[in-house]
């Protein structure tokens, strides 16, 4: 009952927070929408028994990434003169209408027969062993997925490099 | 009840979502958290599979977790992204003094 | 018999040309003549040696074979190299190796100062050593590559001159008569391998062949005999072909190369017999070969002009007599030509060697008294023999393929027209008359014009005889005729001495056992049609014959006593006709207008229209300008419009999902 409750509220706040990122102006409104987004998506995500990615979702997509956002923003200083209106062109009505034309047909398509039978639900066995704790998580990365991890470092070296370089002025 | 095939929805009308501000908005910074917003979606959708599975035994040795082991990765290579990413705008913005794409025409014949 | 060394015959003289050509530059002289005349002397007696062994044996095991290597084998062909040493091709040899070996030594007196000697004597040798090829070869294709030796050697030695322009183009010309000739020869060989699975003559003498297979194959190879013998109308490169050295011309266009076409059609008298149409093609064109030639004889005023038209003409009398039947007379002739032509051209070009290379008789005359005794005498000799009078060997030769044309019945069955060939109504009448018109007049006609040619032969053979030796001295008073060395001399005498001994092998009498028909029993095929007629007693003739040769030496006599008054006498009584004949009928003029010049133009078409336009434009630079225009046309999608980028993607992605939810 509290899940079903919790599971709309979420909903209506993701949804309503995406529709606010695509629709501001200000790039500033943008990204404190896209927080607010982010926090109700790991609310869904807890919904899920996903514990570890749901604080990691608050932890790092909204606390590092969109704080980076906001200092980017911050840094370019735009004038509301300069953010300029949106210009309606032929090509941004194919666009959308493809996209919804291929969601659509997804959703249509595809989810009815997604799960034929009545979905295995985890609640009973799995959940009982941690699932989706950080013991557990942390176990199938770094028992069975290792290589992977360490070159998500190795990955995250040259994202902060290129970073650096690309944004620096002078070389 | 709260059935998969509710999720899932979710995690396709956010990818529209994203899609559409991909398409239609012209500032760069827009266009990037909409792409942070696909991504996202498809983040749910991992946890979504991995949470009510579709077959009776385990794919693979991390068991059913690997639709977490997906999303701890796809989250990292998202920050990254994103970093580099900002980074460019920024780069473009100190010649160009705007960040709307469809500015950046020089790209072409 | 199997032996194992007939191939040093022609390996000799092909190791005496690799050595003189590839070092020849840097020996000394002594060593270049030494290593060319060698060669050709011990093929010789190699020749000599196995000549003598068969002539021990008889019949059908009268002769040496050897299977040197096999060459290819292709599926169900397998050619080797084969050489089949028999009596015909055995004695073929000794004449080859034996007069070529006389050119050789007169080479070396006449091409003394010739910077560029060791060329000469490299392709001389080569010569000989592909001619012993085509002569011993076993087997169609080993002949063929012989048949083409020759053909390069003889390019390269007219063309031995090839900074003169003349000189080399007349090399060329030959080249290309010739090859149109191969042309036919090679379709020949493949009509033969197509029916019969086989090429060599062992196998191809029981091969049943049916009448159209055997006539193809004897027309076509005989095309390749008509070029390579200078025959009509493959004749004309010959008399251009006196450009190159004269020892060149003894050799090749007058002894041995030329023959080869004949030797060909003896060899595979099986063959011919078989095709009787054929072989009144082939005495119709020696006969008319023989008339044309002769005439422009009488009108030429360069000697090498006037031996080299002879020698078409000669040919056109073995060509005669393989065609009515007589190979046997036919090859005797060929040896005999042999012999007295090398002699005449040699004699030429001891002449011209004294007057340092004066060809035209107008500035000849009166050199036997002045100082080419030797020269004058030998000439002499063969043209004694030449034109045919008693008891020298000329005489009988040519006057036995005269006979045997006249006594033959070889065409007696033969109608003028096979009502199988063809059934156009229109003709029809003229059709049925034909096909019942027996060619029993064919041998008699051949006959009497034959006889008419040996008359103008005697003529034009004795107006040069007086021209260039008797008289008074037209020429140049700087120059000084002088005699030729020994070198030169000695071959001159002998030459001149087998022209009259070789009369033994050709006399007419049955029965006597070293003649050469009685040595070639059983090598030549017989004609159908059954024995010779005997239209003419024989003593009747002869006495023509003897008749005619003399007749030719009184009237030129009488006409060229004084010298070239002969000449303007006939020039002023038919103009027209001595011009023409000068000339020599217009015939480069007219295979210049018919062939060359719509061959060009269409090979210039060919080039414009195909090449140039089609390939080139179309083709090449057209669909580079395609490509081009496509990429054009293409590029102005990328206009930089990220978003635009973006919306395809999206319409992208909505046509897969489609494709892959809904049709599955």
């Amino acid at each position: 009952m509290a899940e079903t409750v919790l599971f709309w509220i979420f909903f209506v706040g993701v949804l309503g927070a995406g529709f606010a990122v695509v629709k501001s102006r200000n790039p500033v409104n943008a990204a404190m929408s896209l927080v607010a987004c982010f926090f109700f998506l790991a609310g869904v995500y807890l919904l899920l028994s996903a514990h570890l990615i749901a604080i990691l979702q608050v932890m790092v997509y909204a606390g590092a990434v969109m704080v980076l956002f906001v200092f980017v923003i911050m840094l370019l200083n735009l004038k509301d003169e300069e953010l300029g209106r949106e210009r309606v062109t032929v090509w941004k009505g194919i666009g959308t209408l493809a996209v919804a034309g291929a969601i659509g047909l997804i959703v249509v398509r595809a989810m009815r027969d997604a799960y034929p039978a009545v979905a295995r639900d985890l609640a009973a066995d799995q959940l009982s062993t941690g699932f989706g704790t950080v013991r557990s998580v942390g176990r199938a990365l770094y028992l069975f997925s290792v290589l992977p991890f360490e070159l998500t470092s190795l990955l995250l070296t040259v994202a902060i490099v290129g970073a650096v370089v690309v944004a620096k002025g002078k070389i | 009840m709260v059935g998969p095939l509710h999720y899932l929805f979710l995690a396709a009308a956010l990818f529209a979502l994203g899609a559409l501000g991909v398409v239609v908005r012209r500032n760069a910074l827009i266009v990037l958290m909409s792409i942070e917003l696909m991504l996202n979606a498809v983040n749910l959708t991992f946890l979504t599979f991995s949470r009510f599975p579709l077959v009776r035994v385990a794919p693979t040795q991390t068991g059913f977790l690997s639709g977490h082991t997906a999303v701890f990765f796809v989250i990292a290579v998202a920050a990254a992204e994103a970093a580099v990413g900002l980074a460019i705008v920024i780069a473009v913005f100190r010649s160009r003094t705007t960040v709307n794409v469809d500015e950046f025409d020089s790209l072409k014949f | 018999m199997e032996v194992s060394w007939l191939y040093l015959i022609f390996l000799l003289p092909l190791l005496g040309a690799a050595v003189n050509g590839l070092l020849g530059r840097w020996l000394p002289k002594a060593t270049l003549y030494a290593i060319a005349l060698l060669v050709v002397l011990l093929s010789f007696c190699i020749g000599l040696f196995a000549w003598l062994q068969i002539a021990r044996l008889e019949g059908e095991a009268a002769q040496l074979h050897q299977t040197v290597f096999t060459w290819f084998s292709v599926g169900s062909l397998k050619v080797d190299l084969g050489l089949a040493f028999d009596r015909l091709s055995g004695t073929l040899v000794l004449v080859v190796t034996g007069v070529g070996f006389l050119i050789h030594l007169y080479s070396v007196g006449y091409m003394e100062e010739d910077p560029a000697q060791w060329r000469y004597f490299a392709y001389l040798n080569l010569f000989v050593s592909m001619m012993l090829i085509l002569v011993l070869a076993d087997n169609l294709v080993a002949m063929f590559v012989g048949w083409e030796g020759v053909g390069l050697c003889s390019y390269l030695l007219i063309g031995f001159w090839y900074d003169d322009e003349t000189k080399a183009y007349a090399g060329r010309k030959a080249f290309v008569v010739n090859r149109i000739g191969d042309f036919g020869f090679l379709i020949g060989i493949f009509v033969v391998y197509l029916y019969t699975g086989q090429v060599s003559f062992h196998a191809l003498r029981l091969a049943p062949l049916s009448l159209g297979v055997a006539s193809a194959a004897a027309a076509l190879l005989f095309v390749g005999a008509t070029g390579k013998s200078a025959q009509l109308p493959l004749y004309v490169w010959l008399p251009d072909a006196m450009a190159g050295p004269t020892p060149v011309s003894a050799l090749i266009h007058a002894a041995t190369m030329v023959t080869a076409g004949v030797y060909m059609v003896a060899r595979l008298s099986f063959l011919y017999v078989q095709a009787p149409g054929v072989m009144a093609v082939v005495a119709i064109i020696g006969i008319l070969t023989a008339l044309i030639a002769a005439l422009i004889g009488t009108s030429q005023m360069d000697i090498k002009k006037v031996l080299a038209y002879s020698t078409v003409s000669q040919l056109g009398y073995m060509f005669i007599g393989v065609g009515v039947g007589a190979f046997a007379a036919g090859t005797a002739h060929l040896i005999t030509h042999a012999f007295f032509k090398a002699c005449l051209f040699l004699c030429s070009g001891a002449v011209m060697h004294g007057l340092h290379g004066e060809q035209n008789m107008a500035k000849m005359g009166g050199l036997r008294r002045a100082g080419l005794k030797q020269t004058a005498t030998t000439f002499f000799v063969a043209t004694v023999a030449i034109t045919g009078v008693f008891p020298i060997s000329g005489f009988f030769s040519k006057d036995e393929i005269l006979a045997r044309a006249l006594n033959t019945r070889a065409f007696d069955f033969l109608t003028a027209w096979n009502p199988e060939w063809t059934n156009v109504p229109v003709l029809r009448p003229l059709l049925v008359g034909l096909s019942q018109t027996r060619l029993t007049f064919l041998g008699s006609t051949v006959y009497v014009v034959g006889t008419l040619t040996a008359l103008i032969t005697s003529f034009y053979m004795w107006r040069c005889y007086r021209l260039t030796f008797e008289g008074e001295y037209r020429g140049p008073h700087e120059v000084h005729p002088h005699e030729s060395p020994w070198v030169m001399t000695v071959p001159l005498w002998i030459l001149a001495g087998l022209s009259i001994l070789a009369a033994l092998i050709v006399l007419p009498w049955h029965g006597l056992s070293f003649t050469w028909e009685h040595f070639t029993e059983g090598v030549f095929a017989r004609p159908r049609g059954g024995a010779p007629a005997e239209r003419l007693p024989q003593w009747l003739a002869f006495g023509i014959a003897l008749a005619v040769a003399w007749t030719g030496y009184l009237v030129a006599r009488w006409l060229y006593a004084p010298g070239l008054q002969g000449d303007e006498k006939l020039s002023s009584a038919l103009p027209r006709l001595r011009r023409t004949l000068a000339n020599a009928l217009y015939v480069d003029a007219f295979y210049d207008w018919a062939v060359s010049k719509p061959l060009f133009a269409t090979a210039r078409g060919l080039w414009r229209v195909v090449d140039a336009t089609l390939i080139d434009g179309l083709l090449i630079n057209g669909s580079a300008q395609a490509v081009a225009a496509a990429g054009s046309a293409l590029r102005r999608f990328q206009n930089g419009d990220v978003q635009r980028y973006a919306a395809v993607t999206a319409v992208g992605v909505l046509i897969l999902v489609y494709v892959f939810l809904v049709r599955g």
